[in-house]
């Protein structure tokens, strides 16, 4: 049925915009479970090795960690305002800026990131041979844990980078494709990464810094 | 008139967002500070309680939880529901057993074609 009359395309809109939301957020719910398991590895290994993953924790680089907290907040908040920004507030011309700022902020965390793991790879923090905390009982598995926490962390948000800079561009174009619902949806995609990144910043940067 | 509604609108929105961003912001500081307080065994209550506000403000504010409809909610708290099941039944199982280390082979050593030990 071809939906000709205003408020029938109106309808049609809305149902596709709340299809496109439900969707993602059911897909959010199978990642929060994807990095259940991590975290589960994580409760069972610091309970049961509280020492060691303080001693290894306080070798993280906090100073850096924390910038890239307040990086990742900020491109939230970013992303955030290029939604609301959308349809009928007139405001539609920022919608581009604001994704490629929030995509900018994303990308400056992965290249700090880029220069954690260098430090730590020669500091010897890298779980194997040669590892600096070998005498410290559990201080390996919590950097096993830590590499890939944040590995899939970041594998997730290059894909949000991607997608911010591919709705950037498509907003700016006003491309057919790059709709309202589907901008949405992307930063639906891109606040939850900021959730996951929100937990780890605790649980792998602060657990021992007063000792 | 209708631009000038939606006009306020969006500035609330966007004083909502602003306000957003400046408690996370404090939040995260106030995470920071109090690692560096001696507070055990609070230390790790305190960061996952604060990680906890900071999500519930994206979750609510910056992903519309605030205004979405049932079946979004459901499908949040589903996914919240089955993770804090896992996690906790998991646990469950690793505090009620008690550790039996399986028996481990004595090292096997190979012995080269001449006899020797390698």
């Amino acid at each position: 049925m071809s939906a000709s009359l205003p408020l029938e395309r109106h309808r049609e809109a809305v149902a596709a915009a709340r299809t496109a939301s439900l969707g993602m957020w059911i897909f959010l719910g199978s990642e929060l479970l994807f990095f259940g398991g991590l975290l589960m590895a994580y409760l069972y290994a610091r309970t049961h090795w509280p020492q060691g993953f303080g001693q290894a924790s306080a070798r993280t680089h906090v100073v850096l960690g924390t910038l890239n907290t307040g990086l990742l907040l900020t491109s939230s908040a970013l992303v955030a305002l290029a939604v609301a920004c959308q349809g009928p507030t007139g405001r539609g011309r920022w919608v581009p800026w604001l994704l490629g700022a929030g995509a900018a902020l994303g990308t400056a965390f992965l290249a700090i990131k880029g220069w954690e793991y260098r430090s730590e790879w020669r500091e010897g923090l890298f779980p194997g041979p040669g590892f600096a905390l070998k005498a410290v009982a559990g201080a390996e598995l919590f950097f096993v844990l830590y590499f890939l926490l944040t590995g899939l962390h970041s594998v997730h948000l290059l894909v949000g980078v991607a997608l911010l800079v591919a709705f950037g561009r498509g907003t700016r174009k006003k491309r057919a494709w790059a709709a309202p619902r589907r901008v949405e949806a992307a930063a639906l995609y891109w606040h939850f990464v900021d959730v996951v990144w929100i937990f780890l910043y605790p649980l792998l940067y602060l657990v021992n810094r007063h000792g | 008139m209708a631009e000038t509604h939606e006009s306020a609108g969006f500035a609330r929105r966007a004083r909502r967002l602003l306000l957003a961003w400046v408690a996370l912001i404090a939040l995260m500081l106030c995470s920071l500070g109090s690692a560096y307080l001696r507070l055990e065994p609070w230390n790790a209550v305190v960061g996952l309680a604060i990680a906890a506000l900071k999500s519930a403000i994206v979750l609510w504010l910056f992903m519309d939880l605030a205004r979405a409809g049932a079946l979004v909610r459901i499908v949040a708290a589903t996914a919240l529901a089955t993770l804090v099941l896992l996690l906790g039944l998991t646990q469950v199982d690793y505090r009620t057993r008690r550790p039996a280390p399986a028996p481990l082979q004595p090292a096997q050593q190979l012995r080269t074609p001449s006899g020797a030990l390698r």
